[in-house]
């Protein structure tokens, strides 16, 4: 009796002195019993003390408060692909555990937010780019140098972080290296499923609020080539975030997260969040009116996206659609966004602001296709080298679509200034100006030249 | 005379609407036991092709391998339960399926990892909550099963109950899937 209350007295004041510095504590003694098995409740305290830090994010979690097990989502029968047995606790009895978690299992609970996520342009990220044989010989070949074993590097330590991969896994179900860990919005597992909600949600705390946050886009939406978070912070929504956003409340009910919670909208707010009668959705692409990553920019008429659905049912490795959006149409899918605009800003504000954004999508569209055009009629004259990354031409119009011109377009529209401008038309001015004199020479003496 | 006459047809009616009784209850009876006896896993099990099936069923939990020994049979599972109509109409349907299926198909190159994708369109839901009649009043006590099943009971979700449950009723059946080969 007496060790009883000892011990329990030790929980309690290790869990108070954790949850008094503000739950950055990792327990290391945990004894649970409320909710969970036996065995479930035995892997929570092994754990505290092999991978502290695991389940002092679990215990954090709503996961937690449910009663939901580390067993629940690693748990898989021994058929599963993943099935292994190498945590020492379960090894010879008839449990076998994954270190991954496939959304097929999150699926099991949050049913709806799957389904909506595989068809958003999400849900293709890894599959697009293993479709594509130019992207694998970029990755492969010109970048990895064909390098035995080491070609496999710019993939895993690159792409993969955020666009995930075909995860492959040995005998004991254990993932490869060349593989995982990555954190890969677009993960296709062993299983058959596509999909990663860990991306947004890291584990193993699982937070809305987190993901309510920018920082959870900004991990992938940075860079030269879709600076989001950049145009973001560069906009007058970031202006608002980075001076008061600290304050704000995330912590809302999925669908009840409304302006009062913030004063400015993060990447969420406008692109998935329930906001005023808008129901919200897990399909990023819901509420877009343009493809602003492609050399030109097309409507979004092309209903959902089908590279998971098309894997799932076939196994079939596609580029999926670029053109998905809101099945009722990019029309539809502006007033939705405009909606959630309607919020906090007036009619004319919204309808003006659209209005000369679409019109520097058009005008990129002007360079786009001029560029085209000239980088068309080299390769049918033979103007250009064999290995595209070492022509001159091939590279001023790559940067001037991939990089310059999604800053133009997404600057545009997401209210970034400088980068509409300085980083975006105005530099496609000045590509389109190197491109043309390498075009007109190539095409005056009829050699490649440099 | 003429009455005698009327009560020897009224008596053969009468005889005849017994016979008719017995007739129909000896093939009501019939029926009865033909339909029991073509539930289980012994009469399912009775061509090869469901071996692997089987034995994976004889290892889960609906196939005895639980504490009280409770066994489930195939049709509790493989039958609708929303009508005795639709149930018997399926059972012939899908009976005379399989006999033709197992008489005419080369059922050896028959995909039966990929069929396990199409389950939802043979394991029916209705059947499932036969048993599981509680799990719709399901409260926060239970909070797993509450959680877990709240898209389901409230419509907002087409899964049916083995899109998330993939291997109720046929423990590792994969594994035997693949040693039957």
């Amino acid at each position: 009796m007496l060790k009883k209350i000892m011990l329990s007295t030790l929980t309690a004041s290790s869990l108070l002195l954790a949850a008094n510095v503000g739950g950055l504590s990792s327990v290391k003694t945990l004894k649970v019993n409320r909710g969970l098995t036996k065995l479930a409740a035995s892997c929570v305290e092994c754990h505290a003390k092999k991978t502290p830090g695991i389940v002092n994010d679990w215990r954090e979690s709503r996961h937690g408060h449910a009663g939901v097990s580390c067993l629940d989502c690693h748990g898989v029968q021994k058929d599963n692909p993943m099935a292994g047995q190498n945590c020492p606790g379960v090894k010879g009895t008839n449990v076998y555990i994954s270190i991954l978690v496939s959304p097929k299992t999150c699926e099991r609970c949050h049913p709806q937010e799957v389904t909506e996520f595989e068809h958003s342009g999400h849900a293709r990220a890894a599959l697009q780019i293993k479709s594509k044989k130019s992207m694998q010989s970029l990755i492969h070949h010109y970048e990895g140098r064909d390098c035995p074993g080491l070609s496999e590097a710019p993939q895993s330590t690159g792409c993969a972080q955020c666009h995930g991969d075909i995860i492959k896994v040995n005998k004991g179900g254990e993932p490869t290296p060349q593989t995982w860990p990555n954190n890969g919005i677009g993960d296709v597992y062993p299983d058959g499923s596509v999909g990663n909600c860990t991306s947004c949600h890291s584990a193993h705390k699982f937070s809305i609020e987190e993901a309510r946050k920018p920082a959870a886009c900004a991990s992938c939406h940075l860079g030269p080539d879709h600076p989001d978070i950049e145009i973001y912070n560069n906009s007058m929504h970031g202006h608002i975030f980075n001076s008061e956003g600290s304050k704000w409340n995330y912590s809302s009910a999925p669908d009840a997260w409304e302006p009062g919670d913030y004063r400015a909208p993060t990447c969420a707010t406008c692109h998935m969040s329930g906001i005023g009668n808008l129901k919200s959705t897990h399909n990023v692409d819901l509420r877009l009116k343009w493809n602003l990553w492609a050399p030109i920019s097309k409507l979004r008429n092309g209903g959902y996206e089908t590279a998971a659905s098309t894997y799932m049912k076939t196994g079939k490795v596609t580029k999926g659609n670029p053109l998905a959006g809101n099945p009722k149409g990019s029309t539809y899918a502006r007033s939705q966004m405009k909606q959630v605009c309607s919020s906090c800003h007036s009619t004319t504000f919204t309808n003006n602001f659209f209005i000369m954004a679409d019109k520097q999508v058009e005008l990129y569209n002007v360079y786009g296709k001029d560029a085209k055009a000239m980088i068309t009629t080299l390769k049918k004259k033979g103007l250009m080298k064999k290995d595209v990354w070492a022509d001159a031409a091939f590279r001023i119009y790559f940067h001037l679509w991939h990089h310059e011109g999604r800053r133009m377009r997404q600057g545009a529209e997401m209210g970034g200034a400088d980068y509409s401008h300085w980083h975006g038309v105005f530099v496609v001015q000045q590509d389109i100006r190197k491109l043309k004199s390498i075009y007109d020479r190539r095409m005056k003496t009829g050699k490649i030249g440099y | 005379m003429k009455e005698k006459k009327t009560g020897s047809k009224f008596a053969i009616i009468i005889i005849l609407i017994i016979i008719g009784i017995v007739i129909g209850l000896l093939i009501a009876f019939a029926s009865a036991v033909m339909i029991r006896k073509t539930s289980g896993e012994k009469f399912c099990t009775k061509c090869h092709t469901m071996k692997p099936m089987a034995e994976a069923y004889n290892h889960s939990v609906h196939g005895g391998a639980n504490s009280k020994g409770v066994v489930v049979k195939c049709v509790e599972c493989h039958l609708p339960h929303d009508s005795t109509m639709d149930y018997l109409i399926t059972k012939a349907k899908t009976g005379s399926h399989d006999v033709y299926a197992e008489t005419f198909y080369n059922l050896k190159k028959e995909d039966w990892e990929g069929k396990r994708k199409e389950r939802e369109h043979f394991v029916y839901d209705s059947a499932c909550l036969e048993c599981h009649s509680d799990l719709k009043n399901a409260t926060v006590s239970n909070m797993k099963a509450f959680l877990g099943h709240k898209a389901y009971f409230s419509g907002k979700t087409n899964k049916t109950c083995v899109s998330c449950h993939p291997h109720v009723g046929h423990k590792d059946l994969g594994d035997y899937l693949k040693n039957n080969k």
